[in-house]
């Protein structure tokens, strides 16, 4: 592991985690430097409703995000397994577990991924939550990059109860039920940016990523602004040939 | 889980809707909360984003004092939910913390007999159609499973304002739900918010009604809405402003 890197993304993080921060934008740069820093493929990480089942909170690429959604679809997989017996789930070889996860093996290997390490979110004796990693090539998860892991997913629990001065249940339910509002809110964004330039919703959500970025806009806050008509995002939706919708 | 959750509490609102002899409506959903989550009352204002709000339910005269002190005093967690896109609750309106957001409110709110306020925005993502607030008379937080289930009722609330917006001449949501229950919120899909906003652009319209189209356009050809949302996002299907348009994109 680069030991620069995960300082740095330490530093990153946590000078993030200020006042009114971006939830959603921050734990999506989580599961994106999670790829980089642990060498694995892809990265998702799942939080629990209090309505009672799991949501996708964040993933580095769509097939993560997909693989995810397929685990809680058909309520299997080590993700779920993490967050049900909070306890680090590590499978070196899906190939070998397809007993266990029939269902999950043979997507996980359509998705492309051999291997997985569940991580999981907790808070005191609660698990609210799992950080997963997926990798391409089968093979043991080193036991650094592992604590790493973890280390990660405890970052992103502390994320969500920034605001310490309030009750921590109560505050860890706002937070998460806003940031799966912002989750919503950013979709809709998506599908309407991709329909008006005819693109996907990957090359969608980059744009509008890096348009808050550079404005330093809270990408929820743009989406809203977006879907409202009151945010033209300049600059990304003019340059299209006339007559052209 | 969810699933049995979303239809026990869909029970209980139209059970709630039966004793008073009427057609299932968001104030229903605010009734029912407050029997089902142990509160001692309730409130539900209806209002799109940025418009002052209409009351539409109070369950006892103190609910309709806290929901009023809001509007006059222009604070307290019914008007922070919105804004935040999550609840705001409220455990304890005597701590300083309370004070501090709401210096004029915390104070009158506990003169009117509250001890504790849990306000629920009724929204999906852009879509926001008004607040569920509601009161203990003591403080001390909800659990777990109580305020899960206040989010479902939330959710709840969220469809049945939604249809009862959609007078659209000919629409079957018209006043009615479809498929007579409303489609589990928490189970829903990416894909649901994709297509929602891709059809704010087919169809020229604001985001709420694109999400009523995608709704009505499922019910009318008896398809799940994941399903038709899946062949919007595909790209094969698509809606026009005219409906006997739809069809293949």
């Amino acid at each position: 592991m680069d030991g620069q890197l995960l300082s740095a993304t330490f530093v990153e993080l946590t000078d993030t985690m200020v006042a009114d921060f971006d939830v959603i934008d921050f734990l999506h740069v989580l599961t994106d430097r999670s790829v980089q820093l642990l060498d694995v493929s892809a990265a998702g990480l799942l939080l629990a409703d209090p309505r009672g089942e799991l949501r996708v909170v964040a993933a580095s690429s769509e097939a993560a995000r997909l693989l995810e959604l397929f685990q809680l679809q058909n309520d299997q997989g080590p993700c779920l397994d993490c967050f049900r017996g909070g306890q680090p789930v590590t499978v070196a070889d899906l190939n070998a577990e397809a007993q266990r996860w029939p269902r999950f093996t043979a997507a996980a290997r359509q998705a492309g991924f051999a291997a997985v390490q569940a991580s999981p979110m907790r808070l005191r004796d609660q698990v609210i939550g799992a950080l997963n990693l997926f990798r391409a090539t089968p093979g043991a998860f080193d036991p650094a990059n592992v604590r790493v892991g973890q280390a990660l997913a405890d970052v992103a629990t502390i994320s969500l109860l920034h605001e310490r001065s309030m009750r921590h249940s109560d505050t860890l339910n706002q937070q998460l039920q806003a940031a799966l509002n912002s989750r919503v809110i950013i979709e809709q964004a998506k599908g309407k940016l991709a329909e008006r330039l005819g693109i996907d919703m990957t090359q969608a959500v980059s744009i509008l990523r890096s348009y808050a970025r550079n404005r330093n806009l809270r990408l929820a806050d743009l989406a809203q602004a977006f879907i409202d008509g009151t945010e033209p995002l300049i600059g990304q939706i003019a340059p299209r040939s006339p007559g052209d919708r | 889980m969810t699933g049995s959750r979303a239809g026990r509490i869909w029970g209980l609102v139209a059970a709630q809707a039966g004793r008073r002899g009427g057609r299932v409506s968001a104030a229903d959903a605010c009734a029912a909360a407050v029997a089902a989550v142990s509160v001692t009352g309730g409130w539900l204002t209806a209002a799109s984003d940025g418009e002052a709000g209409h009351l539409m339910r109070v369950t006892d005269a103190v609910s309709e004092q806290l929901a009023e002190l809001q509007l006059t005093l222009g604070e307290g967690p019914s008007l922070d939910a919105p804004a935040s896109g999550g609840p705001v609750l409220a455990s304890d309106l005597g701590t300083a913390e309370a004070g501090r957001r709401w210096p004029a409110f915390a104070a009158a709110a506990r003169q009117a007999g509250a001890g504790a306020i849990f306000a629920f925005p009724l929204r999906i993502g852009a879509i926001g159609v008004g607040v569920l607030g509601l009161y203990r008379a003591w403080p001390g937080p909800l659990s777990t499973f109580q305020l899960g289930d206040a989010l479902v009722f939330a959710d709840t609330a969220t469809l049945l304002l939604l249809d009862g917006q959609d007078d659209t001449p000919g629409n079957p949501s018209a006043g009615t739900v479809p498929g007579g229950q409303p489609a589990d919120l928490a189970l829903h899909r990416a894909e649901i918010d994709q297509a929602t906003g891709m059809l704010t652009e087919q169809l020229g319209t604001g985001i709420a009604s694109a999400f009523m189209r995608l709704r009505a356009y499922a019910f009318v050809n008896d398809l799940r809405l994941t399903d038709v949302a899946r062949d919007i996002v595909g790209r094969r299907l698509r809606l026009y402003p005219d409906p006997s348009q739809d069809g293949g994109a």
